[in-house]
């Protein structure tokens, strides 16, 4: 799985203020740590950035570039600065983060995504918000595809489709229609490569639980195919299941989903979390912050 | 060929939680199928109306439509808790310390709890407390009401995130039961579950109140929320879920807009009367059929309505 790294992000307390006082070093040794924890991207979250945007991107992307190797994913709702990003990289070709489904967003940011031969992720947000089920999802990413393909003739490997991650412990049914989604996946956009900003499932519960919670969720999007997943780039264990390093793990989780009986007494610690863990992000079990020690 | 119901199999059931003492004791709860759905099992009990009364003179707050009733004992909680359970048939009896709230009154906690103890004394049907959600005063309040009440399994409500330890101690010293209450959210109100079993209040003392949306205010939402919550309690034997659940309903419906206009002001709304009380009724209704085991109401026509279809679907 190929691994995008999140933290980079201007609402992190300590970078978001090195991104307004345009302090490169903290910013850089970021960048090198991901590129050394084994990110395949680096992600520079500047948030919607009005007026500032332009000049923001054009600011970071060279910083970055400056101590890195890998490529770069501009992530910003702000169209005018992904198109300074884009003009700024100059060592590999960046991936936009990204396009929503919705009528001004793609015919304003296909475009550039053509010209600059930019991978972009297709967010399957569309024009009434967030789709209900995994059907609303497949019409909107059939939108996108064919639009992208049909319309600007974007090779379908350039197209990293999003379906979008929900928090286990509000829309854990959201959950499943993704799952339900990535099934048809490769049908609907043969081709395509996808991604998810997997660190959402955990957005709520307790910050020292949210590993466990990506963890396991990364395990399920696994199995169903997902191409990639922007995650954090601190998470030593996420990256070594997205590596494959725990298939015990892996095939444990894949036992819950299943719905094989599992036997928890001969079980370490660990192994008893991650079942626990999957059953309530399968709907097995209702969620609730104390769900590992119940 | 006759006419067979699919039937669902239910693996879990809602516990009973025994409110009072005496004769007039009050089992909820026990239920191991979806309400009323009495074609596939059991249920054991009904679902029972609660009648409240205010620990103030609520003239001032309330519509003519929900006084007419009760205009003779208005400012007397005692005497008004006594009227609902002589002449209306109240079976469990709701003290609603609105005289408590800090943004009102805010009547001393000792007070509020003397009056408390009065209607408790005054009736042999068991007694809710329901406080005002402020989490330090409903403290005060309710420690004192569970000392004067002791002995009387009485509930005490609205025991929240912020004052469980303090409220749930108090139920625990004094062997009262614990209303657990959540925002409308099926994961809170397991985790409050979790927390107030952590702290060593029994799951046989212990009863949801998921809090109440009424109609065309957040109906739906609560609705969802309790089904969700039974779901969990008898389809996935959620442990933490299996408990009997409340609606403090007429709190909710008779202060909305539509519960209070008069004919002059909204004639297109139809009488002032039957409005208010269909409010009441059919929230309570619907709460039913979603899966409460008690709902507390307020208007004698509403509450009769609302027996009348309990005594139909059971």
């Amino acid at each position: 799985m190929k691994l995008i790294g999140e933290n980079l992000n201007i609402m992190s307390i300590k970078y978001g203020a090195a991104l307004k006082a345009r302090d490169p070093k903290p910013l850089q040794e970021l960048a090198i740590f991901q590129a050394k924890a084994g990110m395949d991207y680096v992600d520079l979250n500047i948030g919607p950035a009005g007026k500032t945007g332009v000049e923001l991107m054009s600011w970071l992307v060279p910083v970055i570039e400056e101590v890195v190797d890998v490529p770069l994913a501009l992530d910003t709702s702000n169209i005018k600065a992904i198109e300074a990003g884009l003009k700024a990289c100059k060592k590999n070709k960046p991936l936009i983060n990204s396009i929503m489904v919705r009528p001004e967003r793609m015919e304003a940011l296909l475009p550039l995504a053509a010209e600059y031969d930019a991978e972009f992720v297709g967010l399957l947000w569309g024009p009434e918000g967030m789709p209900r089920d995994e059907n609303e999802r497949g019409a909107l990413c059939a939108e996108l595809v064919f639009k992208a393909t049909g319309e600007f003739g974007i090779n379908p490997e350039r197209i990293y489709v999003d379906p979008i991650q929900t928090p286990v412990n509000v829309q854990q049914i959201q959950i499943m229609s993704v799952l339900e989604f990535m099934k048809m996946f490769a049908d609907i956009a043969p081709g395509c490569r996808s991604t998810i900003g997997l660190s959402n499932v955990s957005n709520g519960p307790p910050d020292h639980l949210r590993p466990i919670l990506n963890q396991v969720m990364l395990i399920i999007h696994k199995r169903h195919g997902l191409f990639s997943a922007i995650v954090d780039c601190y998470d030593t264990k996420l990256h070594e299941i997205a590596r494959g390093k725990h298939p015990n793990l892996e095939a444990l989780v894949h036992k819950v989903e299943d719905g094989q009986a599992i036997d928890m007494n001969p079980l370490t610690d660990e192994e008893r979390q991650f079942v626990k863990t999957a059953k309530v992000i399968l709907g097995q079990s209702l969620y609730s912050d104390s769900w590992l020690q119940i | 060929m006759t006419f067979q119901p699919s039937k669902q199999v239910y693996s879990g059931k809602i516990r009973e939680v025994t409110l009072g003492i005496g004769d007039k004791a009050v089992t909820i709860g026990g239920k191991g199928v979806f309400s009323f759905h009495s074609f596939e099992g059991s249920i054991p009990n009904p679902p029972r109306i609660a009648m409240e009364v205010w620990d103030k003179d609520p003239s001032e707050d309330w519509s003519a439509a929900a006084k007419a009733p009760f205009s003779d004992v208005l400012s007397d909680p005692a005497a008004w808790a006594r009227k609902c359970v002589d002449a209306y048939g109240a079976e469990i009896i709701v003290v609603q310390t609105k005289s408590a709230d800090p943004n009102g009154d805010n009547r001393a906690a000792a007070e509020v709890a003397a009056t408390v103890k009065k209607v408790v004394d005054a009736v042999d049907v068991p007694v809710i407390v329901w406080g005002v959600a402020n989490h330090e005063k409903d403290v005060d309040v309710l420690k004192q009401v569970a000392e004067n009440c002791s002995g009387k399994r009485a509930a005490l409500c609205p025991v929240e995130e912020g004052d469980y330890k303090q409220i749930g101690a108090a139920c625990l010293g004094y062997k009262q039961v614990a209303v657990a209450s959540s925002p409308i959210d099926v994961n809170l109100a397991k985790q409050l579950n979790i927390l107030l079993g952590n702290l060593g209040v029994s799951q046989d003392d212990l009863i949801i109140d998921p809090t109440t949306g009424g109609l065309g205010y957040g109906l739906e939402y609560t609705y969802s929320v309790m089904e969700r919550i039974v779901q969990a309690a008898l389809t996935q034997e959620d442990d933490k879920l299996q408990q009997p659940i409340i609606a403090n309903v007429a709190n909710e419906t008779w202060k909305c807009k539509e519960s209070n206009l008069s004919a002059e002001d909204a004639p297109e709304l139809g009488d002032p009367t039957k409005r208010g009380v269909l409010m009441e009724a059919i929230t309570a209704v619907d709460l039913l059929i979603a899966g409460a085991d008690v709902v507390v109401m307020r208007h004698p026509e509403a509450v009769k309505l609302v027996k009348k279809y309990i005594a139909k679907m059971m």
